[in-house]
């Protein structure tokens, strides 16, 4: 008795008896759920399992980039909505984060119009549900586009309406293949010569012209290869038949629509973090930089940037984050994503709720772990090195 | 005046050569945009009727705002109920105020008292009962329906994310295990596709027979995401405390509870009430995604009115109407934000 209550007064061991009676408690719900779940199943006629991927969809989908058709398995419906997914966060990631840097940088501008009309922008796209402008673009602005009869002609080869973009599609790919090698190589080419260039200015002090290396190597190279690829490949062009084009390849209302929203909400919170950057860099920098005879443009590439870098990066990782989590508002406009396809049309026809919603949501946990992993590293190779 | 303010402004707009070239492309861009939409949303407007039919002039049709006004707000509240949700208003506005106004002392009593009475309350003035009609929540909806989520959500996320906040802090490292898990996990996944688990799956995993009400399940699935998020801007405010805080308590012979309540909590929320509200601005925006389990809020009955026959071609007066509500919320509580912000840099001083 007396032993137990010696016991009782060591913190260690009251400390053991609650997180053991937390965890007992916690496993008493979770087992209290799953019983409740099974039974409901039971009373529902559903079985549990993954067996159900391998059935016949039967779902017909708009926009699909992989060879999915609607006699193909459930599994592939999902990787048709990863994909989608995928494509739409990365095309939106590279857009927000150029509108976001011009908008910052022009908010920090020190003409007076230009920065508050950046600060207006800023504030109205904060202030505003991300769901607003996804509706606004699709029901407000897509389907005020005219009918495919008095499509906006983009240079006779792209044409945009309100059934979407319809832009051109190469018959033989096999040039773009090479292109893209092309490319690949003189991007490889790139990083092994600023190696070099690193190694030999740390050996000798002397600088290489990077800046115009990296033009021929990322930029000429690759936009002399895609030219002559297009130029060599027979393009499908797409022709006006009757009410609607045929040929080509349609990129889908529901895409642009919530890409545009996307971009112009991200690009928001993307200038605020690029502002906040900027002005974290103490201004004795600059001060230092420019007596010690560095040009404006060299200062900020050598000294603002770099140093500005680091405060950003984790706020925009967060940012990037929310990019791919909010890419599944498409669902409100039935663009074809995961959400929308697996958890929306597969859940429906299949009615495996539990398995559908654990994939569904693995699939974002997996991609989010994996983007931190990657910028934490970038993080961790651009700090700050200090004895 | 003028003679003080022009050459500021000249200086300003046209101090250089590039900075007037600047000034006049940035103009025309100006006005080619905002011309359309004054002429618009103003000019060209129609403000009196009660038809569609009154809608001619070209521009905006705000009649069509006005006859749904009461939608826009209400949902679809039965008319002569509406008196409820207005009182369920004032009371919560009230009974904020009494707390915030209330004497030092009996702040924290008033503030646990409104706690407890408030929210059942506002519960049975909405949904009904005890003498009161019986209205479904599917009749809830428009602005109404948006500030009750907003509010019923933050009342589960904001003490559950104080506790997860504690829990990732604390010594006890199965709590912090179990704390970050829950944290990430939620703050990792989509809030709609949370949305639409907490529709399928809570009914799913209650004993059979006992049904749980559609807005009920979005205001929990919201409410725990939200905590996730309210955890990591409380925790903000636990780590910018110096550990001495609580050394100092301990040695004064406080448990841990009394000296988290009466010492670590108060100096902490107050460092971290900014990022609350922001988070809560983020709350208020992402209560329109109940679209998707169809509840209507403001923007769902905006949507939803796009598809009355009498009223075709509406969109842009939905959307700018219910877009601009939004934004006076949203800017409104992010200004108080920053001046609670500036205020707690100054008292820091």
């Amino acid at each position: 008795m007396i032993k137990a209550l010696t016991l009782l007064n060591d913190k260690r061991v009251r400390d053991w008896i609650y997180q053991i009676a937390l965890v007992v408690a916690l496993v008493g719900l979770t087992v209290f759920f799953v019983r409740n779940a099974s039974e409901n199943m039971v009373k529902a006629g559903i079985a549990s399992g993954f067996d159900f991927l391998w059935r016949n969809s039967g779902i017909d989908v708009p926009f699909v980039l992989t060879d999915y058709t609607r006699a193909s398995p459930i599994i592939d419906l999902f990787w048709v909505g990863v994909v989608n997914t995928l494509l739409v966060t990365a095309v939106a990631l590279v857009l927000a984060t150029a509108l976001g840097f011009i908008v910052g940088i022009a908010r920090l501008s020190s003409h007076w119009l230009l920065s508050t009309i950046a600060g207006a922008y800023i504030e109205f796209v904060r202030n505003i549900p991300l769901l607003f402008f996804v509706l606004f673009w699709y029901f407000g602005v897509i389907a005020a586009l005219p009918a495919p009869r008095d499509s906006v002609n983009v240079f006779g080869v792209a044409f945009l309406n309100n059934r979407g973009l319809t832009i051109p599609l190469p018959d033989a790919p096999a040039n773009f293949r090479w292109a893209l090698a092309a490319i690949l190589l003189s991007w490889l080419a790139h990083a092994l010569v600023s190696v070099w260039a690193r190694r030999r200015k740390d050996r000798t002090g002397q600088d290489a012209p990077m800046l115009a290396i990296g033009l021929v190597l990322i930029v000429i190279v690759p936009a002399l290869a895609a030219t002559w690829a297009s130029l060599a490949t027979r393009w499908d062009i797409p022709v006006l038949r009757g009410f609607n084009y045929r040929g080509g390849f349609v990129i889908i209302p529901e895409f642009v629509a919530l890409l545009a929203a996307l971009v112009t909400y991200t690009a928001g919170f993307i200038a605020e973090i690029v502002r906040g950057g900027i002005q974290a860099v103490p201004h004795g920098q600059v001060e230092a930089a420019s007596a010690l005879g560095l040009r404006p443009g060299r200062i900020l590439r050598l000294v603002t940037i770099p140093q500005a870098l680091r405060v950003m990066i984790p706020p925009l990782t967060n940012q990037y984050l929310n990019v791919l989590k909010n890419s599944s508002f498409g669902a409100a406009i039935a663009y074809p994503d995961v959400v929308s396809l697996f958890m929306g049309s597969a859940l429906n026809n299949t009615g495996q709720a539990i398995e559908i919603i654990a994939m569904t949501l693995a699939v974002y946990l997996v991609i989010g772990l994996a983007v931190s992993a990657f910028m934490n590293w970038y993080n961790a190779r651009i700090a700050l090195v200090t004895r | 005046m003028s003679a003080i303010v022009a050459p500021v402004w000249r200086r300003r707009l046209f101090g250089t050569p590039a900075t007037g070239v600047v000034t006049i492309l940035l103009a025309l861009a100006l006005a080619w945009l905002a011309i359309p939409i004054i002429r618009w949303a103003l000019i060209d407007a129609t403000w009196r009727g009660t038809t569609r039919a009154d809608c001619v002039a070209g521009g905006a049709c705000w009649v069509f705002v006005k006859a749904r006004f009461g939608q826009f707000m209400y949902g679809l509240y039965p008319q002569d109920q509406r008196w409820r949700a207005d009182l369920t208003g004032i009371l919560f506005v009230l009974g904020t105020a009494a707390v915030v106004f209330a004497p030092q002392r009996l702040r924290l009593k008033a503030g646990i008292a409104a706690l407890i009475i408030l929210p059942p309350l506002g519960i049975w003035l909405l949904g009904g009962g005890f003498g009161l009609r019986w209205i479904e929540t599917r009749e809830w909806g428009g602005l109404m329906l948006t500030l009750f989520i907003s509010v019923y959500a933050s009342l589960i996320a904001i003490p559950f994310g104080i506790l997860l906040a504690l829990g990732r802090q604390s010594e006890l490292r199965i709590v912090r295990l179990i704390s970050v898990l829950f944290i990430e996990f939620w703050r990792g996944v989509p809030i709609i596709a949370v949305i639409f688990l907490a529709s399928l799956l809570l009914p799913l995993i209650l004993p059979g027979g006992i049904g749980i009400d559609r807005l009920a399940r979005a205001v929990i699935g919201l409410g725990l995401v939200i905590a996730a998020y309210m955890a990591e801007a409380v925790r903000g405010g636990l780590q910018a405390l110096p550990p001495g805080q609580r050394e100092a308590a301990t040695a004064l012979g406080l448990t841990y509870w009394k000296a988290t309540g009466l010492i670590i909590l108060p100096q902490a929320l107050r460092i971290s009430l900014p990022a609350m509200t922001n988070e809560f601005i983020a709350l208020v925006k992402n209560t329109t995604l109940v679209l998707v389990v169809s509840i209507l809020d403001l923007l769902g009955i905006a949507q939803a009115s796009l598809a009355d026959p009498a009223w075709v071609g509406m969109n842009m007066e939905a959307y700018v109407f219910s877009g601009s509500i939004y934004w006076l919320i949203c800017f409104a509580l992010s200004r108080w934000s920053r001046h609670l912000e500036l205020l707690g840099r100054r008292r820091h001083r």
